[in-house]
């Protein structure tokens, strides 16, 4: 059967209506981090899957891939900061600290459902060649801007630090696989394993509930003073002091109704490498803010780089507005200008006009289906246009 | 307005007493009907009842909140939840089965062994991932005790509850891959962005399971 009447799995029209929002909510976004001074790049739509693939950022099966004309593996843009930390490493030259943004389609395979879609727009930036809390909490503040600039005002942004379970970890003295183990068991929430396994590896009182607290479900904290008493690791507890200043610091731009602790939000152990974060609103079964700081992965493209970043789920985003009641208007325009057929004098007037209106700024359709005084009135009402203009000769 | 996905059967029903126990009015999961979405203005509870293999999905992608299912299916499924409590109810083992005489590592030395199972990712995740061997999965639907019976496998891999269905005919339990029993499971944005009705009801929940586990024990 001939599938050209439909679109592939995971991929949509964006028809109008959605697209006049998505395009509006788009120009806010480029101005946003326009007056942020980060700058805008493009990088390819397919590269080589090696940027993703090694080391193991990404899943090869999650890549859409394809291969060069020397048979060389290519993949689809899978997302925006991997080809900005290619740029960061081999094109930048030594002007940093580097902002940059980006909002562009993503294409990631099999991971459709509850919102997502295979192709999708992601928004986010960059702050790359620079470390401290203020740049993490400079990041997490244009997170916050960007969803609220689109639309999303039910928004909470979970923080957590990878440098907690790492202390964490040398804490108690935990094995390679143990530490594996566990790490999987605070991701499910699930603690059951975790009282098992503190069981079986005989962990002290203190570090059990430290586990355990990570694996809370209701992992958030309003401050870091909640959780300090169950480190003593160094690495911990700099984790720790990083949070305090970056929540201190979000107080600082008024977004603490937004933000909160979490430090059951481990981040991907071969990516991140200090703050992460995650922003949620209702009614999509995703997140739609991700980022952190991954101070190794520009090091994967030969050159260390300490680096913050965020990204938004526009598409996503969109779909959780609509859900949540967001009407689309996108009106065909707001005036039509006609003419009588076949009169020169009655198309010169109405061009005129119609170009007039534009300048002004008002949408204009032109009729030049040669349709009379009533058809135009009746075509403007069936399209819900307001304005109605009609030439004759010399009046209108 | 919290909306729990229920496991069809003895599951929904285990689910919904142990909720009445810990305070939740669920006269609306009671009613005998058809219906597949029973919701209760008043108790701000909506419950969906689905095919146990689905649950995860509903949650997953957070069209129910909540979700009360079993081990083996979480396992199967391998999607993205949290996992907040083991109910302790719904007991049984994820077993690799098969003829008796295979027992005591006989398995271990057939080569490319063919296995039946309705669960073909738990079997691919033992076999390659623990057990370091491939092997040819046969996805079947029900009565999977009949495959290596009939030929058409070596062994299988299915959830065994008291193991009579097996002994009955001439199998037995080989190796256990995993206990099962019923969970609860939540979305992971429900569970920051409702966490003021959610957190309330594990808590309350687990006391529920506490209070059951020491009265068996008893």
């Amino acid at each position: 059967m001939s599938s050209k009447f439909y679109t592939p799995d995971g991929f949509n029209d964006t028809l109008p209506g959605v697209c006049a929002f998505k395009k509006d909510a788009e120009s806010k976004l480029r101005r946003l981090f326009f007056l942020h001074g980060y700058q805008e790049i493009e990088t390819p739509g397919f590269e080589y899957a090696d940027i993703y693939t090694k080391p193991d950022f990404v899943k090869e099966e999650d890549l859409y891939k394809l291969t060069d004309s020397k048979g060389r593996l290519l993949c689809a843009r899978y997302d925006g900061t991997i080809p900005a930390a290619r740029y960061a490493a081999t094109l930048a030259k030594d002007k940093f600290p580097l902002r940059l943004s980006y909002i562009e389609n993503m294409y990631r395979f099999n991971q459709t459902g509850g919102g997502r879609q295979s192709e999708f727009t992601q928004a986010g930036a960059e702050l790359m060649g620079i470390a401290g809390s203020d740049s993490d909490a400079e990041v997490i503040a244009m997170a916050i801007r960007s969803a609220l600039e689109v639309g999303v005002t039910d928004l909470q942004v979970s923080i957590g630090q990878t440098g907690l379970f790492e202390g964490a970890v040398n804490q108690a003295g935990l094995d390679e696989e143990t530490a594996g183990i566990i790490r999987n068991a605070i991701v499910a929430k699930d603690p059951v394993t975790i009282e098992r396994v503190a069981g079986e590896k005989g962990l002290s009182d203190n570090d059990r509930d430290m586990f355990l607290m990570f694996a809370q479900p209701s992992g958030d904290a309003d401050t870091v003073e909640e959780i300090r008493d169950f480190f003593t690791d160094p690495k911990a507890t700099e984790a720790i002091k990083n949070l305090e200043e970056i929540m201190e610091a979000l107080s600082d731009y008024g977004y603490d109704k937004y933000v909160s602790i979490d430090p059951g939000l481990l981040g991907s152990v071969d990516y991140y490498t200090g703050v992460v974060f995650k922003g949620y609103t209702y009614e999509v079964g995703f997140p739609i803010i991700g980022g952190g700081r991954y101070n190794k992965t520009v090091g994967a493209f030969g050159r260390d780089m300490e680096c913050v970043g965020f990204s938004l789920g526009l598409s996503l985003a969109i779909t959780a507005l609509i859900r949540q009641g967001l009407e689309l208007t996108d009106p065909v325009a707001e005036a039509v200008v006609g003419y009588e057929k076949g009169n020169k004098d009655a198309r010169v007037s109405a061009i005129t006009l119609a170009e007039q209106m534009r300048l002004g700024g008002t949408t204009v359709i032109l009729d030049t289906s040669s349709k009379s005084e009533e058809e135009l009135n009746a075509f403007a009402d069936d399209n819900d246009i307001g304005t109605v203009f009609w030439f004759d000769g010399g009046e209108k | 307005m919290l909306t729990i996905a229920l496991s069809k059967g003895r599951l929904a029903e285990q689910a919904i007493e142990l909720l009445e126990r810990a305070g939740y009015d669920c006269t609306a999961a009671k009613e005998k009907s058809r219906k597949l979405i029973l919701e209760d203005e008043k108790t701000g509870l909506r419950f969906i009842m689905a095919k146990p293999a689905d649950v995860p999905t509903y949650v997953e992608y957070g069209a129910a909140d909540l979700g009360v299912v079993g081990k083996d299916t979480l396992l199967e499924e391998g999607r993205q939840l949290y996992e907040v409590i083991d109910l302790g109810f719904g007991k049984c083992r994820m077993c690799v089965a098969g003829p008796k005489e295979l027992k005591d590592g006989k398995l271990d030395k057939i080569p490319n062994k063919r296995v039946g199972t309705k669960y073909p990712n738990i079997t691919r995740a033992y076999f390659e991932g623990v057990k370091k061997e491939s092997v040819e999965i046969i996805k079947l639907n029900g009565s999977v005790e009949l495959a290596p019976l009939i030929g058409l496998s070596e062994v299988i891999v299915d959830i065994v509850e008291s193991g009579r269905t097996l002994y009955e005919n001439g199998l037995d339990v080989i190796e256990t891959i995993a206990d099962i029993s019923a969970r609860v499971v939540v979305n992971r944005v429900s569970m920051k962005m409702k966490s003021d009705e959610i957190t309330p009801m594990i808590e309350k929940l687990k006391t529920q399971v506490e209070i059951m586990n020491s009265n068996k024990e008893e």
